[in-house]
């Protein structure tokens, strides 16, 4: 049996040290900070990213080299025979595109497969989950790489902004910003559904958008990934919150939802900062992602 | 010899004479309007109504035939329809004239039977249909038409059914107890029977100068301007000014300088008040016109077009649309939105949360049903929502919908702008139309809302008693506060509205006539009592209200 690595990025929430214990590799996102560059988790903590961001500071995203893509790429495989590479959603990001064409170089190829299910945060945090447990079950990184491929579009996330500025500010998801009005305070609920980050509904107040949320994920579950238990048993989808800077307010909202799909667990993480920067300090987010069998 | 039948001929007369009668009658009835406020309009709704029925049947001239006559009273006060009596009016002739239409000569059995189906109609018209209103006083009529419809006598027969009315109308205070606080009648039963009264004035021959249709005609609700060559264009130059009087102007100097105007132009308005004169004509020589009125004063507010340079700029216009529609066919979308909207702020508002067609007005000024299919024909979309966004309007928004049937219409009966704004903020694309429709109707009903005005008039309403000018905050089911101050008025109604629910946003939409400082303080003040809550204030720029509010 062939010895496999996995690894992901810094946008699936999974800390250096979490990637330690679960026996992972986590590649930091770079972020250029008025000028400076910082590894997300390793050089910069979010609570120094937030005080930055409100701070008004000039900050955007890159993509990880691929210098230090393919260094972990080389690293792992003195000790692997192959690798499972699981980056960020292709639809938010063009790391995926540029981490699929370097593994076809002749140094990688057949050894490094990169995964495209384009998950983000939460979710991409499951996909790791999953791609160690089907490594325990002894399958190869090609069966792993297609099966959570496969299993792409069963997953959704639901994410309430509490300022449409940082979204206008960086001018990235346009035509989400654009069907959303601007000028009266809205709290705009965003989807993200395989490639699309798209606008899902405008809200007046963070009660109003909960509760958007809560609906959309119970049809999601009802409609989608094979119904509502009758009698409060464990669901048959992962239940998955993230936040950006309030924890409070997430742990409320948790409470909530865990009140609306009894007997389940809810696995919370802040939001990566890759995503954060776009959307901005106070956002909630859910997420619903169908058990891989 | 007792004439007790009514022919074409003598039906248009009666119609036009009723016509008249409201249209004189119309302040008066503006005046019944339970709630003071400065935009009470049952009245001038209901002679819009009929003035645009009217126009058609004038049009049709001396000899009309009962079927043409039936069809011009029916599809012009259909499309004329505005403010709910003037919807409700429409359905009433719309009934009674599909009895007359098939008939060569009106008995009083095809009379009566004519109301019963007129009264028919309107009821069905209305989705709660509520007695102590137009309807009571219809429907009396009809029941009282029904008793009489073996006599022969058509004088005796209009009479005595009109007289019916009138006792039914007198008791409508009895059925309504808003009408009772208030001390008056019914709004839309008074026009209705100013109407049949009028009516029954021409039946036994007195004749009516039916010059005020011609002048209602100033404004034609959709004059195709192809119809009207440039060339046809008589008199070039629309011309319009005041004349601030500094030496007498009677009756017989008014009749002298309508015929020097009549001697130089046509479409001549000249109405005098107190000291001023008001000036309208169409003239190849507006020199002539302003010469003569310096005779009597200065001028102000002076105005003059060249009508034919408009014109052909409106064809230029209407020709560029033409393509233009031609264009956009191509791209249909799936879903459109129109909303009733006045002021400059909230216009934008909703102009910027995706609102393809604003229809000017509100209170103030209800839009026709003719408005409305117009602003339905202008949304390139399959389906279009339709925020009315006051309770009088959406019935004229229900009645444009029965006559669209190239797209679908959804009317989502919002009573005010918070109501609309709140619809389309939850408009989903991805939902179906019926449940947009659904989430719509739920979310409107969670928001509450206030508007803060003047009295015109001294009343007593839901236990309050108000006097003229006195600042009124009204609520979604009535008046909430009356002071004296709107700042202390508007924070009472906005503790009233809320009273101890729980509220996340109140949001402050302030008028047109309330300063930017004014507001901003009333704001703070507001923030500071609902400290847990998020205030947002917005320039709405809207007439007549203060302050707009809403809370959720």
């Amino acid at each position: 049996m062939s010895k496999i690595a996995i690894m992901t990025d810094s946008n699936s929430g999974i800390t250096q040290k979490q990637a330690e214990e679960m026996g992972i590799s986590v590649l930091p996102m770079p972020f250029m900070i008025d000028g400076q560059t910082y590894l997300e988790g390793v050089s910069l903590t979010h609570e120094e990213f937030y005080e930055k961001l409100e701070a008004g500071a000039d900050i955007s995203t890159s993509q990880p080299s691929p210098e230090s893509v393919m260094d972990m790429w080389r690293k792992l495989l003195k000790d692997h025979d192959e690798v499972v590479h699981i980056p960020m959603s292709s639809g938010l990001s063009g790391s995926c595109q540029t981490a699929i064409m370097l593994s076809n170089e002749e140094e990688f190829e057949g050894k490094v497969h990169v995964v495209n299910n384009q998950r983000i945060s939460v979710t991409q945090r499951q996909s790791v989950l999953d791609a160690i447990r089907l490594s325990e079950e002894g399958k190869t990184a090609d069966e792993i790489k297609e099966i959570l491929e496969e299993d792409k579009l069963n997953s959704s996330i639901y994410i309430m902004l509490d300022t449409l500025y940082y979204l206008k500010k960086g001018g990235r998801i346009t035509p989400a910003a654009a069907a959303l009005g601007t000028l009266l305070k809205l709290k705009p609920v965003l989807q993200i559904q395989g490639e699309k980050l798209d606008a899902f509904a405008k809200a007046r107040t963070k009660n109003q958008g909960k509760s958007i949320m809560l609906t959309a994920m119970e049809n999601d579950i009802k409609n989608r990934f094979g119904g509502l238990s009758e009698d409060d048993e464990e669901l048959d989808v992962h239940l998955q919150m993230a936040y950006t800077k309030d924890l409070e307010a997430a742990n409320a909202f948790k409470e909530e939802v865990a009140a609306k799909f009894p007997g389940n667990e809810i696995c919370m993480d802040p939001l990566s900062l890759s995503v954060a920067c776009h959307i901005g300090p106070g956002a909630l987010a859910v997420a619903v992602t169908k058990k891989l069998k | 010899m007792a004439v007790n039948t009514i022919d074409a001929k003598m039906l248009s007369k009666m119609f036009l004479a009723g016509a008249k009668n409201l249209e004189v009658k119309k302040e008066y009835i503006n005046e019944l309007n339970v709630f003071p406020v400065p935009d009470g309009d049952t009245g001038t709704n209901m002679t819009l109504t009929i003035m645009s029925a009217a126009r058609e049947v004038a049009a049709l001239g001396d000899e009309p035939e009962l079927m043409q006559l039936a069809k011009a009273i029916s599809s012009g006060s259909l499309r004329g329809a505005r403010g709910n009596s003037g919807v409700i009016l429409s359905q009433l002739f719309r009934g009674f004239c599909k009895v007359i239409g098939e008939q060569q000569e009106i008995s009083v059995k095809i009379l009566s039977k004519a109301v019963e189906k007129a009264v028919e109609s309107a009821y069905k018209a209305v989705m709660k249909p509520k007695e102590g209103t137009i309807l009571t006083v219809a429907k009396g009529i009809s029941v009282k038409a029904a008793e009489l419809s073996n006599t022969e006598d058509m004088d005796y027969f209009l009479e005595t059914v009109i007289t019916y009315g009138e006792e039914v109308l007198a008791k409508t205070p009895e059925m309504l107890p808003v009408l009772k606080q208030a001390g008056v009648v019914d709004s839309g039963g008074q026009g209705l029977i100013e109407v049949l009264k009028g009516a029954l004035m021409a039946f036994r021959g007195q004749e009516i100068d039916l010059s005020f249709v011609a002048e209602s005609t100033g404004k034609p609700v959709v004059a195709d301007s192809q119809a009207v060559d440039t060339a046809d264009i008589k008199y070039g130059y629309c011309t319009e000014f005041i004349i601030m009087l500094s030496k007498t102007f009677n009756i017989k100097h008014e009749m002298d300088f309508k015929a020097f105007l009549e001697s130089i132009g046509d479409s001549i308005v000249v109405v005098a008040d107190d000291d001023i004169v008001k000036v309208h004509v169409h003239t190849n020589d507006p020199g002539l016109a302003i010469q003569r009125a310096l005779k009597y004063g200065a001028l102000s507010n002076m105005k003059i077009d060249n009508m034919r340079l408009e014109h052909q700029e409106k064809l230029f216009k209407e020709a560029e649309k033409k393509e233009n529609t031609i264009e956009e066919t191509a791209t249909q979308k799936d879903v459109g939105f129109i909303s009733v909207s006045i002021g400059e702020g909230l216009n934008e508002i909703l102009t910027d949360l995706g609102v393809d067609v604003i229809i000017e007005g509100g209170q103030t000024m209800n839009p026709s049903t003719e408005d409305i299919l117009s602003a339905i024909e202008k949304v390139n979309a399959k389906t279009v929502f339709i925020f009315p966004n006051n309770k009088n309007i959406i019935l004229a928004a229900n009645q444009a919908q029965t006559l669209v049937d190239n797209k679908k219409i959804i009317v989502i009966p919002t009573k005010n702008i918070p109501q609309g704004i709140t619809a389309i903020i939850n408009y989903m694309p991805d939902l179906s139309d019926e449940e947009n429709e659904q989430t719509m109707l739920s979310e409107i009903s969670n928001v509450k809302t206030g508007q803060v005005t003047y009295a015109v008039r001294d009343t007593v309403i839901d236990e309050k008693t108000i006097h003229e000018n006195d600042i009124m905050g009204i609520g979604d089911h009535g008046i909430l506060a009356v002071g004296k101050e709107i700042a202390e008025t508007t924070i009472e109604m906005v503790e009233e509205m809320i009273g101890d629910d729980e509220v996340e946003l109140i949001s402050i939409y302030y008028g047109q006539d309330v300063k930017e400082e004014d507001a901003k303080a009333l704001s703070a003040q507001i923030g500071k009592l609902y400290s847990e809550c998020d205030v947002e204030l917005q320039f709405g720029g809207q007439p007549i209200y203060y302050y707009v509010i809403s809370a959720e």
